[in-house]
């Protein structure tokens, strides 16, 4: 009953999707309500949503939250994730993704590159305009010089902007360009005059407005992914360097100085407290935005969120683990969604430098580093996580499953190499045993002392000191934040690490570290193991693997794999997307395979429950989020509800995919 | 008296001089690597990094950069913020939130101070019946159990059952109610807890037991003579609490995303963000030599007694 | 009637019922002397109200079980489990007071974190409170000092705690040691400036100056007037840091300077349940309570002990 029920749902809400494609979403049936009325409790305050199938309504306010503050609005210099949401939403990147995750025309209305995907060439729409935190126009017009000066904006060391490596690497000459400035900065090079170089940016640099509306990126690499590049970086969006230059330093300290060519504008600023996105009247595509406006307030403590949904005072909310077990049995369980995806993975990263000799002398052991990679109950850990169904976290593969598909549609992890460790189970504590044994039998003599190794103390202040014997168990330490939820996870893999293979073997210490984790334990190798999580920044594996080379960025244990190194080499000179996906599979399997990253298990994180229908919107898969096209329920979404939206998206994904 | 103005006042200079000066050269002892968040750090190399603090005047000697701070200082410019609100200028910043702060830490001065006081007399009033022994406990309860508790508490099960917002709104009046209340808890205990100890020192005084052999009835006697005297060693601290409203409690402000200065410091701080945290220190400190010069000399005025300089004597 | 009391009076006062005393140094000096103890006076009068007597038996069993259990029982306070099933359990049999998220007994915990904690914070008390003494002592009775001992205090008490704390937990690991140095490392000028004021107080107070004037010497008015009285102050003083101390804790741990951070403490085991406190308030009950009895009881003795040591109130 319940199936048919959902099925039928589905179908009504797909057509009802399809309308809202076709047509002003602005229904004249559906009155905006502001939620529910606030201050009242939490018992009566919501609505039931009706269990028979009829259409979601929907109102045109979307209210969500924010937890750390906005540093600042320039999207150029700012890492913070919240800026990103507000930057894809406000200014309008070349092109942007559908709810597949297909790339369709945004600011450029075609576009076309070369044959080994060097040269990109996008056109223009004409007539789009820049608007101010009034939603008024400001006269000047969006064109291809604005993309152009984006890429000199950061391209200046002067401007501080961050993340830029990848692209300053990619675009032809922008590297020497940015090293030439630095250069002259420091007072390295006295012979250049500044102003010079800067001139020189038109002809040295490979991005070019070959006409009014036509801008063209020429890079140093092949780039096949070049298009959801500019979806994850916000480097690439426009910038009228006219009003950036005249702000100054001002540029997105808060509303007022910033310009906007996007789908919203920024019409309230309230720093740390407020923040109100409001539909932009002279948007291109003005008749798919549903969403009128969009208010993010300031939580302090996430301890709150929940209590500020049941009160309807936000329209979504992330229910932690322990919180779940609180819903169960209430009359919120119905809502209670599962999270269904993360693109972002935590591994174990070992230091191949480590002061502490003992574990030095073992981890440059194949044999020893299996038996941690087997020693890791995943399920376990991921239990603090997800209580219900743990092994969803599982992840044994680099990049995530489900993102980075190939041009017939098959997967990136189902390639040869990746498609095995996917479906290997690695927790085995027979097994880390097994190989455990098999490394001392190569690295102790027979009394238990490792070969080469003598008593010594360990200096890692700040974060640890201690005594090593050089004799049998092998002392590894293990670095944590200071993080509650991470102090758990420390604890549990001690056990569990010490259980598999065996406390006569191996002796975990923990240390945990404060403050700054990178500054203090990862750059200065003060560990000898410790977790990280990375995600995919944009969508090619490489955006990935290219940092765990050797002298790649994300190295941070200082591994050396030349055979790994030579295939994403290869990799990336590659633009036949199946043959270059198929020797980044190789590649990483390689890497996962000898144990140098032990990949364990993604950072999806429990429940949600929300206003919100999925896959409305673009699917932004590489740490943003747009709110064009979204629309939000006036009921809250039940979980069942949210199961058929999802397996009927997930048919019609597969379909689109497979079909281009 | 104006000879010990001036004396006090350069004092006064010396000391925040002094403190201002030490806490800048302690900022410039900390790491590079902590201006950078663990994100910052993970997408940028390291001579990226070295290329933004070199343009940000971070690589300069210590003692160029206090003086360029000091030159800015006297020409108006308080800088602008490194870390914490990279570019946005600390004038704006501080105009933003310390009026929010200085609200609420108004609002709750005056209903701390008035509870307070009030509870104090009454405790001193009955001392040791069942009155003093309910608001000895209450003292001893806001001192005692961690404040996250019960501000915890407060927010999520008392804002349910008065229906109160859960968090601040600034077009909603009642959604100050809370964050006021549980401002001033603390205040509370505090002047209501000194002013029962001085009143009941003051009770054992000659001029009391005069009065009251006199027949005067002892609710005259406490208000009209043992009041005025037992409120003056807390009057001194009165300048330090009015000037001190600007500065927020960090807790309180996070649970109710208030967007104050309580907390900023120590976030500035944490983040290394030293051009904001040398002007708040700055700030601070001004604040309370004043506090202090202020209270003494409003002692003075309103107590005879005391005298400030020893050679009028 | 006048001249038969003289008479009496001659009766009375015939020369053979006296006798020429012999000069006694001691016996001079003990001019209006009772059996008056001033410490037999304080513990009496301390003793006197049952409550007293109730929370200093209260808070001595709390702390010889802080100290008894960790050296008896055989669980071990950061023994976690694997298993998803033992975590977050409610009071049972085996665990009194159930297990919090990674499966660690409550009851065990508390007690090693009682201990740790009162450790700490009885350290921190006799290092403030004992330097404080000291430098006070100083400070009071050396004028020239006095000028640059009260800069030095407007400094110290004017630069953010903050500041060095982050300075210092940069330079040393976190551990014991950090979290006391941090921890004492303005205490005592607060005390200092305390005693200084209560010194000078009693150096110039009146019975003083008097007992000057009578030709007492200075050792004995530092004897028997001033060191009784400081010596309750001391007292009182480290009474009331204590519980100070174990509160800082906590504060120092939620901004992420406190013990390290699998350390039992109170601070830690009060922050660590902070965010399950809704959902499971049974994992706060025990430390939040030994937390107040510990703060409240501190809090009593030390105000019925200042009162007990003022002579007035003792009969």
């Amino acid at each position: 009953m319940k199936r048919t029920v959902s099925l039928f749902l589905a179908i009504v809400l797909l057509a009802s999707l399809a309308c809202a494609c076709q047509g002003p979403a602005s229904d004249p049936g559906v009155q905006p309500t502001d939620g529910v009325p606030s201050g009242t409790g939490a018992g009566e305050a919501q609505p039931t949503p009706p269990e028979q199938a009829e259409p979601l309504e929907y109102v045109d306010l979307y209210k969500t939250y924010f937890t750390s503050e906005y540093p600042s609005l320039n999207y150029y210099t700012t890492v913070y994730g919240g800026v990103r949401g507000l930057a894809a939403n406000c200014v309008e990147a070349l092109v942007e993704p559908d709810e597949y995750g297909l790339y369709q025309p945004a600011m450029a209305l075609s576009w076309e590159s070369n044959e080994d995907c060097t040269v990109w060439t996008f056109h223009l729409r004409e007539g789009v305009e820049w608007v101010d935190h009034q939603g008024n126009p400001t006269g000047m017009k969006v064109t291809a010089q604005d993309y152009v000066d984006a890429v000199r904006y950061v391209g200046d060391p002067l401007n501080g902007a961050y993340s830029l490596r990848v692209v300053r690497d990619l675009i032809e000459g922008l590297y020497d360009y940015y090293w030439g400035l630095d250069d002259i900065d420091s007072g390295t090079d006295t012979t250049t005059v500044r102003a010079d170089l800067v001139a020189s940016f038109d002809e040295t640099v490979g991005v070019k407005a070959l006409d009014e509306y036509t801008v063209q990126y020429t890079l140093s690499a092949s780039a096949p992914y070049f298009l959801s590049l500019i979806e994850g970086s916000m480097l690439l969006l426009p910038c009228e360097y006219s009003y950036v230059t005249e702000m100054g330093e001002d540029f997105g300290i808060d509303n007022q100085h910033m310009l906007y060519c996007g789908a919203y504008y920024l019409s309230t600023f309230e720093r740390d407290k407020k923040i109100v996105m409001t539909a932009n009247p002279h948007y291109w595509d003005k008749d798919s935005v549903t969403i009128r406006s969009i208010e993010q307030q300031r939580l302090g403590d996430t301890m709150t969120t929940l209590e500020m949904f049941k009160r309807g005072e936000i329209d979504e909310c992330v229910v932690e683990s322990e919180e779940y077990s609180s819903l169960l049995g209430t009359e919120w369980e119905k809502y209670l969604a599962p999270n269904s995806f993360s693109s972002s993975t935590n591994y174990l990263w070992l230091d191949f430098g480590s002061d502490n000799p003992e574990f030095n002398a073992f981890i440059h052991n194949e044999n020893f580093r299996k038996a941690l990679q087997h020693s890791i109950d995943r399920e376990s850990i991921a239990y603090l996580r997800e209580p219900v169904t743990p092994s969803r976290l599982v992840r044994n593969t680099i990049i995530a499953e489900t993102l980075i598909y190939d041009d017939r549609g098959v997967d990136y992890t189902d390639y040869p190499g990746l498609a095995e460790i996917k479906a290997t189970d690695y927790y085995d504590a027979g097994k880390a045993r097994a190989y455990m044994e098999a490394a001392v039998a190569e690295l102790c003599d027979a009394s238990g002392s490792i070969l080469g190794v003598d008593a010594a103390t360990v200096d890692m202040l700040p974060v640890a000191q201690f005594d090593v014997d050089g004799k049998l168990p092998v002392t590894l330490l293990y670095v944590g934040t200071d993080d509650e939820a991470e102090i758990l996870m420390a604890q549990l893999l001690e056990v569990m690490i010490e259980e598999a293979i065996g406390a006569d073997l191996i002796d975990v210490q923990l240390a945990f570290a404060t403050g700054g984790f990178y500054s203090t334990v990862a750059d200065p190798l003060n560990y000898d193991v410790y977790y990280d999580s990375l995600s995919v920044p944009y969508g090619d594996p490489g955006s990935q693997l290219s940092r765990l080379t050797s002298d790649g960025a994300e190295n941070v244990g200082y591994y050396e794999v030349p055979e790994y190194d030579a295939l994403i080499e290869q990799a990336l000179m590659e633009s036949d997307i199946q043959k270059r996906y198929a020797l980044f599979a190789q590649a990483e399997a390689y890497l996962v395979n000898g144990a140098y990253v032990i990949p364990f298990i993604s950072s999806l994180r429990g429940y949600y429950m929300t206003r919100i229908e999925p896959y409305t919107g673009p699917l932004m898969q590489f740490g943003s989020i747009k709110y064009k096209g979204m629309r939000v329920s006036a009921q809250i979404l039940t979980a069942d509800q949210l199961a058929a939206i999802s397996s009927a998206y997930e048919e019609k994904k597969a379909d689109r995919l497979s079909g281009n | 008296m104006l000879r010990y103005i001036l004396n006090r006042t350069l004092r006064s200079i010396l000391t925040v001089v002094i403190v201002f000066v030490t806490v800048f050269m302690l900022l410039r002892f900390m790491p590079l690597n902590g201006y950078f968040t663990d994100e910052m750090l993970k997408v940028s190399d390291e001579q990226t990094r070295m290329a933004y603090l070199r343009n940000q005047g971070l690589l300069d000697p210590p003692f160029s950069q206090l003086w360029r701070f000091v030159k800015n200082l006297f020409a108006g410019d308080l800088g602008r913020s490194l870390t914490v609100y990279p570019k946005v200028p600390i004038t704006i910043l501080l105009c933003e939130k310390i009026p929010v702060t200085a609200a609420f830490g108004a609002a709750s001065l005056v209903l701390g101070m008035t509870l307070g006081l009030l509870m104090g007399m009454f405790m001193a009033r009955y001392k040791e019946r069942l009155g003093d022994t309910l608001g000895t406990f209450y003292v001893v309860f806001v001192r005692a159990v961690p404040s996250l508790i019960y501000l915890f508490f407060i927010q999520v099960w008392v804002s349910g059952v008065l229906k109160l917002p859960l968090v601040f709104y600034e077009d909603r009046p009642e959604s100050w109610i809370l964050p006021t209340i549980c401002l001033s808890l603390g205040s509370i205990a505090w002047y209501a807890i000194w002013l029962r100890r001085f009143m009941v020192d003051e009770e054992n005084r000659d001029y009391v037991k005069f009065a009251m052999v006199k027949g005067l009835s002892k609710k005259y006697v406490l208000r009209r003579h043992l009041f005025k005297n037992a409120i003056i060693p807390i009057a001194i601290y009165l300048p330090s609490d009015i000037l001190f409203i600007i500065s927020g409690s960090l807790i309180i402000e996070s649970l109710y995303a208030i967007p104050g200065t309580g907390g900023l410091l120590t976030k500035a701080i944490q983040k290394q963000d030293n051009n904001l945290v040398q002007v708040i220190v700055l700030m601070y400190a001004i604040l309370s030599v004043l506090g202090v010069f202020l209270g003494d000399l409003l002692v003075a005025f309103v107590d005879p007694r005391i005298r400030l300089t020893e050679d009028e004597g | 009637m006048k001249s038969e009391t003289v008479k009496n009076m001659d009766v009375l006062l015939r020369p053979e019922k006296f006798r020429a005393a012999v000069f006694d140094r001691t016996a001079s000096e003990e001019g209006g002397f009772s059996n008056y103890s001033y410490w037999r006076s304080t513990i009496r009068t301390f003793f006197r109200s049952k409550f007293v007597v109730f929370i200093v038996a209260l808070i001595g069993m709390l702390i010889l079980m802080a100290f008894l259990y960790p050296a008896l029982s055989k669980t071990d306070p950061g023994a976690i489990s694997t298993n998803p099933m033992t975590w977050n359990k409610r009071p049972n049999a085996d665990h009194w007071f159930g297990t919090d998220s990674i499966g660690r007994d409550i009851w065990a915990r508390a007690w090693y974190g009682t201990r740790n904690s009162f450790l700490l914070a009885f350290f921190i008390a006799c290092s403030d409170v004992g330097v404080g003494t000291v430098v006070g002592a100083l400070w009071g009775y050396n004028k020239k000092m006095d000028p640059v001992m009260i800069e030095i205090y407007n400094v110290m008490t004017n630069i953010p705690s903050t500041v060095y704390l982050v300075l210092l937990a940069y330079i040393m690991n976190t551990s014991f040691l950090t979290l006391f140095i941090a921890m004492a490392s303005r205490g005592w000028i607060v005390e200092a400036r305390f005693f200084r004021n209560r010194i000078l107080s009693i150096r110039d107070s009146e019975y003083n100056v008097a007992s000057k004037c009578l030709g007492t010497p200075m050792r004995r008015i530092v004897s028997r007037n001033i060191i009784p009285h400081i010596v309750s102050l001391i007292i009182m003083e480290t009474a009331l840091v204590i519980p100070y101390s174990i509160s800082s804790e906590v504060f120092l741990s939620f901004i992420g300077i406190g013990m390290p951070v699998d350390a039992v403490t109170l601070g830690n085991i009060v922050n660590q349940g902070r965010s399950s406190f809704a959902l499971h308030p049974y994992q706060m009950l025990l430390p939040t309570a030994i937390l107040c009895v510990i703060t409240i009881a501190f809090y009593v003795i030390g105000n019925k002990f200042a009162d007990a040591s003022d002579p007035r109130n003792h009969v």
